[in-house]
């Protein structure tokens, strides 16, 4: 099969089974790197940053992103499409009784068991990329990069005191890193 | 005001342009444009679609989009604000996208993303502490948390993890209905 298909096919399980937010598409997408090696996972880390600064919600920022690394214009337009059509079936099918649909109990315990599988999914990533990025990918903790392991540590810190906007913590971290390169 | 495919679709356009970060950030915003301005939708209709949409798998700015662009227009209304909220992120994208191949190799950029992407780390966090609160309400999803943590450092797929997710939720369900039966 040509690989749009697989494109659009990956994309259409994003849009079906991320329940949470836009992190939650996370696992997904690195899942694809691992499967079809269409980019690399310092790819994605980027496009996780930008996708957080630029306008419109981050899931489908993303998609658009990863669907354009993969096969260019194209691409993005698969990616975005395939990430939104199932929510075009499944939204408009609800639409006619969405209050019961909300109300039911069923629903509720589902929600109940995915919430946390969310919260887990999005964690491994976290992990992954500590792992990767200062960790060096190496779990004998003999490659610890510092100085990132400082940075990391100083913008957990801050967290207690700002807001949750990502930009603060990424232009923080950018000057950081200038200064880091520069000495 | 009157609905029509051009009034909805330049709203969404602009709804797309001044959105920045997660879902939350569209209610202000639609409660002023949609309620308050067009009076297209009542107060309550926004406040039950924002609850439908966190119900439904997907993105929830797209999701109270769709709901939004189906009870004025019915399918045209969804394709209307569909293509209004995604154009200018897609173009934005395109754009960015586009510049980054040029101007990674500049040793200046090549400091600013070392620092970003481990900054990314931290917005994973904090993504998940917002989310904590609403998931972990219990010992049992707590306890359920963990597992899925193992599991997914183990390399088990995602979907696998979520579809496994919603058959103990229904099974939940009916444990708990045949309970109060009995």
């Amino acid at each position: 099969m040509p690989n749009f298909v697989f494109l659009f096919l990956e994309f259409v399980k994003v849009g079906l089974f991320t329940f949470g937010g836009g992190y939650a598409s996370l696992p997904f997408l690195y899942e694809m790197i691992d499967k079809y090696h269409w980019f690399t996972s310092n790819d994605l880390t980027q496009m996780i940053a930008i996708s957080g600064i630029t306008p419109g919600p981050i899931g489908l920022n993303m998609a658009t992103f990863a669907g354009f690394k993969t096969m260019g214009f194209c691409g993005a337009l698969i990616a975005s499409f395939a990430l939104i059509l199932p929510m075009i079936i499944l939204t408009t099918f609800v639409f006619r009784f969405y209050l019961k649909f909300c109300e039911s109990k069923i629903i509720k315990s589902i929600l109940y068991v995915l919430r946390p599988t969310s919260c887990a999914l999005i964690l491994a990533v976290g992990l992954r990329l500590f792992y990767e990025l200062v960790l060096n990918n190496d779990l004998t903790f003999k490659n610890i990069n510092y100085i990132g392991l400082i940075l990391i540590s100083f913008l957990f810190i801050l967290t207690f005191k700002l807001k949750r906007d990502p930009i603060i913590y990424m232009g923080i971290a950018a000057l950081i890193g200038i200064f880091v390169k520069f000495c | 005001m009157k609905v029509s495919f051009w009034n909805l679709f330049k709203l969404f356009l602009k709804i797309g342009a001044i959105l920045l970060g997660g879902g939350y950030v569209i209610i202000p915003i639609m409660q002023s444009e949609l309620v308050e301005k067009r009076k297209w939708l009542t107060e309550q209709e926004l406040c039950d679609y924002y609850c439908v949409s966190q119900c439904l798998p997907g993105i929830i700015a797209i999701n109270i989009s769709i709901l939004v662009g189906y009870k004025t227009m019915k399918l045209l209304g969804v394709f209307a604000s569909l293509l209004g909220i995604a154009f200018s992120p897609f173009v934005v994208i395109l754009i960015v996208a586009n510049l980054l191949n040029q101007i990674l190799h500049i040793p200046f950029i090549d400091g600013v993303f070392w620092g970003v992407n481990l900054s990314v780390i931290v917005l994973i966090y904090l993504a998940l502490r917002e989310m904590w609160p609403k998931s972990i309400v219990d010992k049992f999803s707590f306890f359920w948390f963990f597992v899925i943590l193992i599991l997914s450092i183990l390399k088990v797929s995602p979907i696998i993890l979520i579809i496994s997710s919603i058959a103990l939720g229904i099974v939940l369900y009916f444990a708990k209905r045949g309970e109060n039966n009995a």
